[in-house]
This record gives structure tokens, C-alpha cells and sequence, in this order.
């Protein structure tokens, strides 16, 4: 199935921790300053030391993005050509993104009056949907992170751990969350280096979704519960009401208080 | 809450007080919209969402519940012995709600944008669903209240018509309400569910819709019962308290069975070996299960407790307490181990919080003392009745 979907593939084992696509990234987002060690509103890719191991964290572009499904106005969407981009004129700063996001993936700009959020964008608008590799793998030195077909990716994945009995025979990405154009391939256990492991591979939109599927069918059996109760119980009145006039008396209510 | 009688000297304790929550409130608001979100909260990346969603919105809305339970009560089943409290639970309900839309000023990053919701429709996303039940439920409380207001208009031309409109829609309004807000209350959990993978086991389960649909509507009556009761103590009006006790008689089975039904769901969804652990959450867990139900359980059920006014209403206030702790532990106790954030409130977002409380309960104080949403005589509750309750609503 050839699709013209993108993704990066990202092999741990080979990354240097030179931080060479950190640099990059800021660059290409018109961003200055030294590479940071945690994601920040300036920093959307960042390589972290996980006990020796140089591991790259930033947006995973999910092929069902949990920050999308998310967000309130749908100010996040999965485009054909993989990267999960955001229009940052449709937010309204909510912030449900940045929870939803099973791998903590968005921030926010809380120095600013008027704040977006903010997260890797997979160079969409400047280099990918012209055809361009991300400015991270055009910048790693090693070709630790390279780009291109997602299809074309999966397979230099498998031919890599088929090849060198190092790998764990995992590609993060392929399934979790019910995929990803991220890919990564690492010697150590992907829990051991902070990855989260998903209980299953289902994407949690569909975790939520078949919650709010329920929620019209509430509505429309109780509301016609309740119409056929009120139905009863204004016959009952009406009757009452009928019963009471023929006493002369208004209301058949209130009696009770007025006994005691 | 509003204690003061009505007393001859200018300044009094609850005068002061009153000022010092607005000064607070006026200057946190300053933080928030001038100086920026840095000063005003403890909000951060690992923690977005704070005191403002966990107390202002999930709290105001569930606590708003008494309106629907009750209105559905009086208006759609009939049951006619609640009519004199059917009014003040909608207008608790309404201040609720405008509280809550009021607290998204201060929520969202870029309030002046909110209108978004209204064009950028995204139906995937359960909060586009809880802003909509938000807009649309403010919408039929500010119908379901405003006969109070209309009827002390003096045009007489005009609030003929409108009664005559009202009159014949209400019902309709009514069971609209009763729909939204019960959809309402089981959305907001449902915001939670696509935390799965974060949230600690004992508060995560695919059943949080209707975890908080179910606690919702005894912490409403509570709410309800506790507002009664204050206005027969301070504003001077009428409400039987053999009514308030029959409402907190309900309660207490109401709490059983989302006891009950929170149990057995935790164990199914693999909970139980988290019950004992000893961890903070385990704590704060037993917490939420003492207020919420052991406790009131035991009061709504002591006869020496429920024999006296102020046991029915401190056994409320009880229910209402552990139903703040559990929402507070669903949007924030039960997701920092995952992010790591050791949240805790700023002044400024608790100021901001007591503000709105307050904002609502001296709204609340003045519609009692100018509006016919209360009886006033215990004589008169049939009049009152025959010209208020009944004329504004079917
Ligand atoms: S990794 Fe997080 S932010 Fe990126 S697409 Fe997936 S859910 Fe969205
Ligand atoms: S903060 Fe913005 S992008 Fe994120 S969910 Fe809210 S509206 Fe959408």
C-alpha cells in the first residue's frame, strides 16, 4: 500500500548526542539560543541522556493524535503527509491538548499575555509539504535520524534489526497509540528510556469516543422517558385540576400545609 | 456563605470580609490579565490545568445539579410537595453555571477568542461537547429564572405575553434543561477519559461518565439543602424544614449506590490491589470515601443527627466536602504521578475561586430578598405558591 505518508526514523543506537538537530530545529523556527534539556515553548525537539543512551524527544505526530481529538476547536490535524500540524488562529488556549497528549508532548507559553501552544510542527510548512527532509535529519552528522516514506522507513527498520542482533526487535511507533510517523529502534527496552507503553495499541481518541457515542442515546431514551412520565403525571394534574374546580378550589396544591 | 442579619452598624465582620475577598479577587484578576499567567498560577507545562477546572468548573457545574434534580421532580414528575424549593434550586443552578462561564475567562489562554468554540466545531472532542451543554444549559436556566425578574417588571402588556409564552413552553424548556445538564455532568467526566494512560488506577475507569453523573446529583441537593437552610436562617423565609430533610433523606441511598457501583467498577477495572497501597493517593482516596460517603451516610442516618436542622445541614455540608475532594482528585491528585508535578495552588487562583463563590452567593442573597423565589410566610406558602411557583411554571 504506497501511500506518500513521511516519517523520520530515529535509531537511538546511532545517536552521538552532538544535538546537532536541536540547533536545527531552533533555526528553522527562528529560534536562538543553546539547545535546552527539557522541551520548552523554544525548544520542540531535545535529546536527553537516558543513562548513557541519547534519546530524541519531541511530537510523535500519531497517525490519530490524541491532542487533535482533543482539542476544542480543532485546531489540530494529521495531514495526509504525516506531520500533525496546529492553527494557531482557531486556539482559544484551553490547553486539553497538552494533557491529552499521551506522551506530554505539547507546552504552553506562559510568559505571554496572549498564549499558544506550542510543539513540533515536522517542519510542515517550510520543507515538507515541499518535498524537503526536516531540518533535524538534514542536520544529524551519524544519519541517526533520517526522513522519508513511512512505508520505506518500517522496512530500513526491519531490515536493521534482522540484520544486528542488538536491536530490540521493536519499532516504537509502528503500533502504539495506533501508530506514528516517529519511528524509533533502540538496544534497550523502550521503558527503560521513558517511552509509554500503551496497555494496548488502540488510539485514545477511540478510548473517549466510545464514551460520547453513549451520550446521544441517554439523551434520547430519557428524553422520552421523562416526556412519557410527565405525560402521566399531567394527566394525574389534569384530572386533579378537573376534580378540584368542580370544588371550586384553584390549586390542589399546598392543602396538606394548610391542615396541619 | 451569608450569615449577616440584618443589623444597624455599617461595618460589620462579614462587611470586612466581603471587602477583603473582592481586593484579593480584583488584584489576582490584575495578575492574571496584566502581569500574566506566570504570576497568577502554579500552572505549568506538566500541570495545565489546575485549581480554576478542578474546583471553578467541575465543582460549579456538579454542584449546579440540584436544579435539574429538582426541577425534573416538580415539573416533569409531579411531585408537587417540592415546589417551593423548585425555584431557588434553578437559580442555584444558574449562578452555578454563570459562575462557571465567568471562571473560563479566567481558565482560557485567550478568553476573548471563546466565541471559537461556536464556529470551529470539533464534535471529536468531548470538551466541544461540555463548552456546548455549558452554553446551551446557561441558556435554558436564564429562561428557566427569568419569570423572577419579568414579574417585577412593570410592563404590564409585555410580561403578560411573556408569562403567556413562558407558560406554554415551560415544560418543554424544563425537560430540555433536565436532558442537557444530565448529558453535561457525565461529559465532564468523559474529558477524562482519554487521560488513560496517565491517571492513577483508582480514579481511571472508562465508566467516569457515569461515576459523575451519579455523584453529581446527591452533592446538587446537598448544595441545595445547604442554601435553604441558610436563607431560613438569615434571609427570614419560610422553607419547611421537614422538606430539607425529606431531600436529604434521598441523598443518603443515592450515595450507597455510587458507593456501590464505584467498588465494584474499580475492582473490574484491576483498581483493587491500589486500594491499600501505601501511597498519597491511597490516602487521598479514603479521604474522598469518608466525606463523601461513609460520614454523611452515618449522619443521614442517625435519628439525634437528622432530628435537628442543623444536622441535616451539616451532614450536606459534609457531602459537598467530599465531592470537591473527589473532583479535585480526578482532574488533579490523580494525574501527578504521571506528569510529576507537585501542583499546588497559587493565592491569586484560590482568590480568583472565592471571588466567584462569593459573586454567586451575594447574587443569590439579593434575588431571595427582592425576588419571589423563596416563601416568605409560612402562612402565605399557598398564595406564594398560586403566585409565584405556579403562575411562572406549569
Ligand atoms: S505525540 Fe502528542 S502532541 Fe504529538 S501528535 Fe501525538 S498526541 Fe499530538
Ligand atoms: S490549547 Fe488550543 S490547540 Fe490546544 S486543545 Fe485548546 S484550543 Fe486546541
Amino acid at each position: 500500500m504506497a501511500t506518500n505518508k513521511k516519517a523520520l526514523l530515529i535509531d537511538i543506537t546511532k545517536c552521538i548526542g552532538c544535538q546537532a538537530c536541536a540547533g536545527a530545529c531552533k533555526e528553522a523556527h527562528g529560534v536562538t539560543g543553546d539547545p535546552e534539556p527539557k522541551l520548552s515553548e523554544t525548544a520542540l525537539t531535545v535529546v536527553q541522556d537516558k543513562n548513557g543512551k541519547f534519546v530524541r524527544k519531541q511530537c510523535l505526530h500519531c497517525e490519530q493524535p490524541a491532542c487533535g481529538s482533543a482539542c476544542l476547536v480543532g485546531a489540530i490535524t494529521k495531514t495526509a503527509a504525516g506531520p500533525v500540524v496546529y492553527d494557531k488562529s482557531k486556539c482559544v488556549g484551553c490547553r486539553y491538548c497538552m494533557i491529552a497528549c499521551p506522551h506530554s508532548v505539547p507546552r504552553y507559553e506562559w510568559s505571554k499575555l496572549a498564549p499558544y501552544m506550542k510543539k513540533c510542527d515536522m517542519c510542515y510548512d517550510k520543507r515538507v509539504s515541499k518535498g524537503q527532509p526536516t531540518a533535524c535529519a538534514e542536520a544529524c552528522p551519524v544519519g541517526a535520524t533520517i526522513f522519508g516514506d513511512r512505508d520505506e522507513m518500517l522496512r530500513e527498520a526491519r531490515r536493521r534489526i534482522l540484520d544486528d542482533p542488538k536491536y530490540v526487535p521493536h519499532i516504537y511507533g509502528e503500533r502504539e497509540y495506533g501508530g506514528a510517523s516517529m519511528l524509533f529502534l533502540s538496544d534497550v527496552e523502550f521503558e527503560k528510556l521513558g517511552f509509554m507503553i500503551p496497555p494496548t495499541e488502540a488510539p485514545l481518541p477511540e478510548v473517549s469516543k466510545a464514551a460520547l457515542d453513549e451520550a446521544p442515546m441517554v439523551v434520547l431514551v430519557g428524553g422520552t422517558m421523562l416526556a412519557g412520565l410527565y405525560w402521566i403525571t399531567n394527566r394525574r394534574r389534569e384530572v386533579l385540576l378537573a376534580e378540584a374546580q368542580k370544588k371550586t378550589l384553584k390549586f390542589p396544591v399546598g392543602d396538606e400545609e394548610e391542615r396541619s | 456563605m451569608p450569615e449577616t442579619k440584618t443589623k444597624k452598624p455599617i461595618i460589620t465582620v462579614w462587611r470586612v470580609i466581603l471587602g477583603v475577598i473582592f481586593l484579593a479577587g480584583a488584584y489576582a484578576t490584575y495578575l492574571r490579565f496584566v502581569v500574566g499567567w506566570s504570576a497568577a498560577t502554579n500552572l505549568s507545562d506538566a500541570q495545565p490545568w489546575g485549581m480554576w477546572v478542578g474546583v471553578a468548573t467541575l465543582c460549579g457545574v456538579g454542584l449546579s445539579a440540584g436544579g435539574f434534580a429538582t426541577a425534573a421532580a416538580v415539573y416533569l414528575l409531579g411531585m408537587e410537595r417540592y415546589r417551593p424549593i423548585a425555584r431557588a434550586a434553578v437559580l442555584v443552578a444558574f449562578l452555578g453555571y454563570v459562575s462557571v462561564c465567568v471562571g473560563y475567562a479566567y481558565e482560557l489562554g485567550l478568553p476573548w477568542l471563546f466565541w471559537h468554540a461556536l464556529i470551529y466545531w470539533n464534535p471529536k472532542s468531548v470538551l466541544f461537547d461540555v463548552m456546548f451543554c455549558i452554553l446551551a444549559y446557561t441558556t435554558v436556566l436564564t429562561i428557566e429564572v427569568s419569570p423572577a425578574i419579568v414579574e417585577r417588571l412593570p410592563f404590564n402588556g409585555f410580561k403578560k405575553t411573556y408569562m403567556h409564552w413562558h407558560h406554554r413552553l415551560a415544560t418543554a424548556v424544563v425537560l430540555a434543561g433536565v436532558l442537557l445538564s444530565s448529558m453535561h455532568q457525565s461529559y465532564l467526566g468523559g474529558l477524562f477519559l482519554i487521560f488513560r494512560d496517565k491517571m492513577y488506577p483508582l480514579w481511571y475507569t472508562p465508566a467516569l461518565t457515569t461515576m459523575f453523573y451519579l455523584s453529581a446529583i446527591p452533592a446538587g441537593l446537598a448544595m441545595v439543602i445547604i442554601t435553604l437552610y441558610l436563607c431560613n436562617r438569615s434571609l427570614g423565609t419560610k422553607v419547611d424544614p421537614k422538606i430539607l430533610k425529606e431531600v436529604a433523606w434521598v441523598i443518603s441511598p443515592m450515595l450507597i449506590l455510587y458507593f456501590v457501583w464505584r467498588m465494584v467498577d474499580l475492582v473490574k477495572h484491576g483498581g483493587g490491589p491500589y486500594l491499600f497501597k501505601p501511597t498519597s493517593e491511597a490516602a487521598y482516596f479514603w479521604l474522598e470515601m469518608a466525606l463523601f460517603v461513609f460520614l454523611p451516610v452515618f449522619m443521614l442516618n442517625n435519628r439525634w443527627v437528622m432530628n435537628r436542622p442543623e444536622g441535616v445541614y451539616w451532614s450536606s455540608a459534609v457531602v459537598i466536602a467530599g465531592f470537591i475532594t473527589n473532583r479535585v482528585n480526578v482532574s488533579i491528585n490523580a494525574l501527578e504521578r504521571a506528569t510529576q508535578a507537585n501542583y499546588i495552588p497559587k493565592w491569586p487562583e484560590m482568590a480568583v475561586t472565592v471571588m466567584l463563590v462569593t459573586c454567586a452567593i451575594l447574587a443569590f442573597r439579593y434575588a431571595v430578598i427582592y425576588l419571589d423565589i423563596l416563601p416568605k410566610k409560612a402562612k402565605s406558602t399557598r398564595k406564594w405558591l398560586a403566585n409565584a411557583g405556579v403562575a411562572a411554571n406549569a
